[in-house]
């Protein structure tokens, strides 16, 4: 499919609603930019991003309805302890280690994100989206990601791949999300994309 | 004495948070459930003066719970509790018998005033 | 002697020779490990699932994703390319954890009975094999020796 300008202005829009969401909800800025949008083969991306031996804590989404999409978030396990202080509201540094509460502090994020990404397709497109309970996973990032791919390369060769980065400022976290719509909402974006 | 409050939500850190937020301002949280099943039993078992209670759990939802403490308690007080501003399950649960309702994000002032409203202070 | 690391993605598979390490990381899926000290060469290949007969998808089917396709495949390539003949060749096989705990199908145990049904068939003998469990795996075939760096998530580095 055509990676075009104004599926890439969808894309961004989505952003901005989970970066605005983000920072309301841990009450820091936080600032996602989009890093890159592309069609990607499973082995090459899957071989480039599971190269990296970080231990992550990572959950994933499954947003259905009109358009499907898989959702990841993903943060180093260090910085998964600053994610729980700053929605605890307690100073940076108190929570130390992997637990119940950094776990549930991604996935609240992840809940976060992906509800954000939800609001531009059902106020600003009205199309109706549910949204899977998240699933967190604390491993290898490659291991995150490969979980978080297999579904889709069960069903596909080749995936559209929207990747961002994001930091939350003052604390340096870096916060990795990663969309993939299904082939067939690949057709409904490149259908609202050229209604714009 | 300060007042009882059993807290509902299935994720951990907003438990934490929102006892946080309660216990600094002088109730006192008596239990905590993470599904809708087990916050009808505490209900039982503890009488608490208050519930906060999250909409969207696995298991048994919000939604049923509050029917169930209902059909228990028909003067039980009972604060909604949702992530998403879900306006169709918010407001069946204010229709069904629930006092109120807070967002999350949880903003103190909000929780605090909600709570008084529904405890009548 | 400094070797080079090619890392195999899923459903794909890497042929070389030594000096080589290939390298994954794995969840639910499968690597199966080819070598001969022989030949100094082996191959990795990354299935995601046991059988083919579903495999068919709009972009056609990929061969390496599957045990019963990608194993015979792989083997082709690793006799074509480097010489290695059946005999000549054993087998080390890892990964095939349970890492989605809600997820009723245990997807890892059915990849690693294929591939070791496949192996079989061919006449491939397993000589080593770190399987299940609930967490990933990083590995590293290091073709000089055939020996593979095993790390489950959380554990100490093992050779096999």
């Amino acid at each position: 499919m055509a990676i075009n300008k104004a599926l890439k202005f969808v894309a961004q829009l989505s952003i901005d609603k989970a970066s605005q969401a983000l920072s309301r909800f841990i009450r820091v800025g936080a600032k996602i930019e989009m890093d890159d949008i592309y069609m990607a083969d499973i082995s090459e991306i899957t071989g480039k991003l599971s190269a990296e031996s970080d231990e992550v804590v990572g959950a994933f989404i499954d947003l259905g309805g009109d358009v499907k999409f898989k959702f990841l978030f993903f943060v180093n396990a260090q910085d998964s302890c600053l994610l729980a202080d700053l929605i605890l509201r307690r100073p940076v540094g108190t929570t130390t280690t992997y637990d119940q509460y950094t776990s549930s502090a991604v996935q609240e994020i992840a809940n976060i994100l992906s509800c954000g990404i939800a609001s531009v397709f059902t106020s600003d497109f009205q199309l109706g989206i549910t949204i899977s309970p998240p699933t967190v996973i604390h491993d290898f990032v490659g291991t995150v990601f490969l979980e978080y791919f297999m579904s889709i390369a069960v069903e596909q060769n080749e995936v559209m791949m929207i990747e961002t980065t994001f930091k939350i400022v003052q604390q340096n976290i870096n916060c990795h999300m990663f969309i993939i719509p299904d082939s067939k909402t690949e057709k409904v974006l490149s259908y609202i994309s050229n209604t714009l | 004495m300060s007042k009882k409050v059993l807290l509902v939500d299935d994720a951990p850190i907003l438990r934490l948070l929102l006892k946080d937020i309660l216990e600094k301002n002088g109730y006192e949280v008596v239990a905590e459930c993470s599904n809708g099943n087990e916050a009808v039993a505490k209900f039982k078992e503890l009488r608490p003066d208050l519930v906060t209670l999250d909409i969207i759990m696995p298991e048994k939802t919000g939604l049923e719970a509050l029917g169930e403490i209902l059909k228990i308690d028909p003067n039980a007080r009972i604060i909604m509790v949702t992530a998403i501003e879900d306006r169709e399950s918010l407001m069946k649960a204010l229709r069904s018998g629930a006092n109120d309702y807070i967002l999350k994000p949880f903003e103190e002032g909000r929780v605090i005033s909600a709570v008084k409203g529904t405890l009548d202070e | 002697m400094n070797s080079q690391e090619i890392v195999v993605g899923i459903a794909d598979y890497k042929v070389a020779k030594a000096p080589v390490v290939l390298s994954t990381n794995l969840g639910s899926c499968i690597a199966v490990c080819l070598y001969s000290s022989l030949h100094k060469a082996g191959s990795m290949l990354h299935i995601i699932l046991p059988d083919s007969s579903s495999g068919i998808n709009k972009d056609g089917i990929k061969t390496a994703k599957f045990a019963d396709t990608g194993i015979p495949e792989m083997f082709n390539k690793l006799q074509q390319v480097c010489g290695v003949g059946i005999n000549d060749c054993v087998a080390k096989l890892f990964g095939g954890a349970k890492i989605l705990q809600q997820v009723s199908n245990n997807i890892g145990q059915a990849n690693e009975i294929a591939a070791r049904a496949v192996l079989k068939q061919l006449g491939i003998r397993v000589v080593a094999a770190k399987t299940g469990g609930e967490k990933g795996y990083r590995v590293k075939f290091d073709l000089i020796t055939g020996k593979v760096q095993c790390q489950i998530f959380g554990e100490e580095i093992m050779e096999y």
